[in-house]
């Protein structure tokens, strides 16, 4: 397979993230199944982090004082405990009915999430790299900010793509633990000022509204984020007058199994 | 010199066992505490590797402005994950510089914008330099220089070029003018070596 070396052989590569997006999931993906090179990644970290140390220069003495009042406003996550109801909820990737792509993301426990699922995003969605960054300063002030990083970084992430029938690309990153999930698109097709795109929970019982998409950007649309997930429940999106409606009326033009 | 007033000790990642206690109290513990919401704790631990990470972060992102900005970040990664790290898989330097590395290579790539590329890739050597000349007072940098003084020619620069400089392997190829996959076998190779020579094997 020219172009896509053999995982093992990325292992430096990786330790010096020396992978572009889609190489570094792929090395990931291997990772998440190669306990022999989880090792030799940590063994070469050691390495990196001695490159670290011999290029030390001090910071302004500012930045302590910015970071002392970042911390006092900043939310601490909670430990990752092995055998929870999270972690056991962790499954293989595989593909969904309806034409979806379903990837769990997986990485060692220490590893900050954030980052990687921001940049899972932005590679697989081809979300705009405006939205990726302005997501990514999370410890800014941001409209539902905090909420998409409790999903991002949530230990039992997944996310799904999938073709939107009228046209455009969703992505949905979700968590069952966060009970949440945040939905992007790229190219939806254009509408009048007079409709909307509208999210909904498909339940057993009534369909739940779950949002209304904003405008979009440069052909991008979100993130948004969408709360009160049960277990059982599809997503689905349908268009809509431009202020939304309690229940879908027209047919939907994707239900994603969650 | 920048950088070295704290002295060399104060940087120095633990010995790679972790059995015998390093001088002062250890970055692990201090890092438990600080997953407690212990500020002090996180202060300690700002004064232990705030240099390191600043260090690496600005030679991969170049702009001073911005190199604070990501330090930052990077520090409030450290605060907020702190119950994340495992001493069983690595040492507390290691993975405080995990997160500095990813956040500057990330939001330097997140930029993309070619002239700022262009840019860097002019200066991209230098920051191999900048190591090889700060080596005075500083003992840890005197053991980098001199174990990547025994990697091969294509290693060093492979290695360099990524870890300092923040180019991806395939980038690092085609600066070289060698095949992509050469360079991802001496990125591991090298690697391996200056491990070895290091004595940072775990």
């Amino acid at each position: 397979m020219r172009g896509h070396p053999e995982p093992h052989t990325l292992a430096g590569a990786y330790a010096m993230d020396a992978l572009d997006g889609r190489d570094r999931a792929r090395f990931e993906r291997h990772l998440a199944r190669c306990q022999e090179c989880a090792r030799e990644v940590s063994g070469l970290h050691e390495a990196t982090a001695r490159l670290a140390v011999a290029a030390a220069a001090q910071p302004p003495p500012t930045l302590k004082e910015l970071l002392r009042a970042e911390t006092a406003r900043t939310r601490q996550l909670p430990p990752v405990i092995d055998g929870s109801p999270a972690a056991s909820a962790r499954r293989p990737g595989r593909t969904g009915p309806a034409g979806s792509r379903r990837t769990v993301i997986r990485w060692p426990a220490w590893v900050p999430r954030l980052a990687l699922a921001l940049a899972g995003i932005a590679v697989l969605a081809g979300i705009a790299v405006w939205a990726v960054t302005d997501t990514a300063r999370l410890s800014g002030p941001l409209p539902h900010g905090g909420g998409i990083a409790a999903v991002l970084t949530a230990p039992d992430v997944t996310m799904i793509h999938a073709q939107v029938r009228t046209g455009g690309t969703a992505t949905v990153v979700m968590s069952h633990r966060e009970r949440s999930l945040v939905f992007a698109a790229a190219g939806l097709r254009a509408l009048p000022a007079s409709q909307c795109y509208e999210l909904w929970l498909v339940g057993p019982g009534l369909d739940r509204p779950a949002g209304l998409l904003p405008m979009p950007s440069h052909g991008m649309t979100g993130p948004v984020i969408a709360s009160g997930l049960r277990s059982g429940d599809k997503l689905g999106l349908t268009v809509e007058p431009a202020r939304g409606t309690r229940h879908p009326t027209t047919r939907m033009l994707l239900v994603l199994a969650l | 010199m920048r950088g070295v007033e704290t002295g060399a000790d104060r940087f120095s990642p633990p010995r790679s066992r972790g059995t015998a206690a390093p001088p002062g109290v250890d970055l692990a513990a201090l890092l438990a505490l600080v997953a407690k919401g212990d500020q002090a704790a996180f202060e300690a631990v700002y004064d232990r590797v705030a240099a390191p990470v600043f260090g690496t972060v600005r030679s991969v992102v170049r702009d001073a402005g911005l190199s604070e900005e990501v330090t930052q970040e990077v520090f409030v990664e450290v605060w907020r994950a702190a119950s994340r790290f495992d001493a069983g898989k690595g040492s507390p330097m290691a993975w405080v510089a995990t997160i500095a590395h990813r956040r500057a290579v990330d939001r330097v790539r997140s930029e993309q914008r070619s002239a700022e590329r262009d840019r860097r890739a002019a200066s991209s050597v230098i920051a191999y330099d900048d190591v090889a000349e700060a080596v005075e007072d500083n003992l840890d940098r005197q053991r980098v220089r001199r174990c990547l003084g025994t990697l091969t020619d294509l290693q060093r620069e492979a290695v360099t070029l990524a870890y300092y400089a923040g180019y991806t392997y395939r980038e690092v190829a085609r600066l070289l003018g060698v095949p992509a996959g050469t360079v991802n076998t001496r990125m591991r190779d090298g690697l391996i070596r200056l491990r070895d020579c290091l004595g940072a094997g775990r």
